[in-house]
């Protein structure tokens, strides 16, 4: 089975509400000295990646796949560091600021590409969304680039009677679905897939794999095919002002009372 | 300026379908409401009364086995039929995996966890949707004359009941085709019983996090919900950590929820989370760390061991609401 996994570089996810800027003009997060980092729901992902890869036999691969500039490189490194077998950046000036329909355009062009390379990929895993602008478009609207199935929310992926079980979330539980490959599958997080440690003898590998960089030339597409459907106008921090009320007491019973009375001034309860 | 809607519906997400029915019914063209899946017929009654000017229902056993397509194939030809330059979706599981491939189908602009829109002057709206876990609020338009939301819950109102219903009911005919057999296929479904009230209506809430330190912890807050009749929700980190169920999750990535009192014990306040709790009226946090995000978020707050701090909140509650 060929893995194909989506892996995408965002502005680390943990930085504070008050140290967050925007460049408005440009309608684009601008804080300088910020980490990149995996998108959450990707490195989700790419655990369900691996452990269906190992859970399918002998022959699986996982190929990890990136989209963004040379930096996004770390991504990748980082996958083939937690035993990805291959890596795939897409990276052209023409691969720029794309909306979901533009990625998911140049993400099935990749999927092509491997095809007529002859890795035909069975499956590709995408996060729900991502941790920057979370439109949780792509996997549904590359499904439909490459006419396949498209799974979402699904939290844990294991072979089953010649096909695929996965377990999507909902909101009062999760369903257990059975579909056959080639599908598009898109990942939630749950306490199962939780991006394993990589071991040092393969972060060193790591370093040593080459990484393949297609633009859209190798893809076999013109910019026209990448245009957006949407336009981002404005983007703004909002306002908010913190009015909170510390509620003070001696021990931890007083400050229970106060709150419970506090709660009750207020008509909160 | 008329723009004809279409809002998506389903019976399991009826108030947020009324809210977008209520927002549509704004924009001053006519609203075609679609109702999809089990009880669809009496999911379009109540929209009708809620005052949708047509009102296209439709349920099969296909839907239920295979959502994602056959509910898909059908959600495509009601669009062919009503031709809409507005089609809305609920931020549910049921949406959120819809939308994007019909907006793919209909080449339309979509606009994702959207809380509100302007209309511009040339008649296209202008979304509001919050990005980057809710640190910055992006205003965002489509380019193309199909224009496609999936809208939060409770970011409209929902309208009341019109006097005098005029919109007219009828059953969707349309019958599934193509390979069933090879689509994806629901095998079970499995309801995660949760004592209380269900988060999303929820009037008071109880959510632990990272803080808690173990799964054995949610018993403390369970006992709060139990004297608040709330209901129990849980941080990302937690769910990451396997202390609480997926289905508990508060946040960007989890369930939006409105309480008018949002307990949060243990959670440091990730923006991500925060963005699921920006409609609680009244949050009050406990934790340790006085410096935590959620303090800036907070109305009350408590710097202190939750573990010290919620048994003596418990019985005192019990003694002033008499439970």
């Amino acid at each position: 089975m060929h893995i194909l996994v989506c892996l995408k570089q965002v502005l680390d996810q943990e930085i504070a509400a008050r140290a967050f800027r925007v460049n408005r003009a440009e309608r684009r997060a601008d804080v300088p000295g910020a980490a990149l980092v995996m998108s959450i729901f990707d490195a989700n992902a790419l655990e369900v990646a691996l452990r269906l890869r190992d859970a399918a036999g002998a022959g699986s691969t996982v190929t990890a796949l990136s989209l963004g500039s040379r930096q996004a490189e770390d991504v990748l490194r980082k996958a083939l560091a937690v035993t990805a077998n291959k890596a795939i950046l897409l990276s052209d000036t023409a691969l720029e600021s794309l909306d979901p329909a533009g990625v998911g355009t140049a993400i099935a062009a990749a999927v092509r590409r491997l095809e007529a390379d002859g890795s035909p990929v069975d499956v590709v895993l995408t996060g729900r969304q991502a941790g920057d602008w979370e439109h949780g478009e792509t996997g549904g609207m590359l499904a439909e680039a490459l006419g396949w199935p498209c799974l979402t929310f699904v939290s844990r992926l294991r072979p089953a009677n010649g096909g695929l079980e996965a377990r999507r979330e909902v909101e009062d539980g999760h369903e257990v679905i059975m579909a056959r490959p080639p599908l598009v599958v898109t990942i939630t997080n749950d306490e199962t897939n939780q991006l394993r440690m990589s071991k040092v003898r393969d972060v060193m590998q790591a370093h040593r794999t080459p990484i393949s960089t297609w633009g859209i030339a190798e893809l076999g597409l013109d910019s026209a095919q990448l245009a957006p459907r949407t336009d981002v106008v404005d983007l703004v921090i909002p306002e908010g002002e913190s009015r909170c009320e510390l509620i003070e007491g001696e021990t931890p019973g007083d400050k229970a009372a106060a709150l419970a009375r506090r709660l009750r001034e207020l008509n909160v309860l | 300026m008329t723009m004809k809607a279409l809002v998506v519906a389903r019976s399991q997400s009826l108030k947020a379908a009324r809210e977008l029915l209520g927002a549509a019914r704004t924009l001053g063209g006519p609203v075609t409401a679609f109702c999809l899946g089990s009880d669809a017929a009496s999911a379009a009654e109540d929209l009708r009364t809620h005052g949708a000017d047509e009102i296209l229902w439709w349920d099969d056993p296909a839907f239920d086995a295979s959502p994602g397509e056959a509910g898909f194939q059908v959600l495509q030809r009601a669009c062919a039929e009503t031709a809409p330059a507005l089609v809305l979706f609920a931020a549910d599981s049921a949406g959120r995996d819809w939308a994007p491939r019909l907006a793919w189908r209909l080449e339309a602009g979509l606009v994702t966890e959207c809380v509100g829109w302007e209309v511009d002057g040339a008649g296209r709206l202008r979304f509001k949707r919050p990005v980057y876990g809710g640190k910055a609020m992006a205003t965002i338009v489509s380019r193309h004359p199909v224009q496609m939301a999936v809208v939060q819950p409770g970011s409209f109102a929902a309208p009341s009941p019109v006097p005098n219903p005029r919109g007219t009911v009828r059953r969707f005919e349309c019958i599934v085709t193509g390979q069933a057999e090879s689509w994806p296929r629901v095998v079970e479904r499995a309801v995660e019983a949760a004592g209380g009230p269900a988060l999303g209506d929820a009037a008071i809430i109880v959510a632990g996090g990272r803080g808690l330190g173990g799964a054995e912890n949610f018993k403390l807050l369970e006992d709060l919900a139990r004297v608040l009749s709330a209901a129990v929700g849980a941080s990302r980190a937690a769910v990451d950590e396997g202390w609480a169920p997926t289905s508990w999750q508060i946040g960007q990535t989890g369930k939006s929820v409105r309480p008018d009192l949002y307990l949060a014990i243990g959670i440091s306040g990730a923006s991500q989370h925060l963005a699921g709790v920006t409609r609680a009226k009244t949050i009050v946090a406990i934790n340790t760390d006085k410096d935590a995000p959620i303090f800036g978020t907070a109305r009350l707050g408590v710097v202190g061991d939750y573990r010290e701090i919620l048994p003596p909140l418990v019985a005192t509650l019990r003694e002033m609401l008499g439970r």
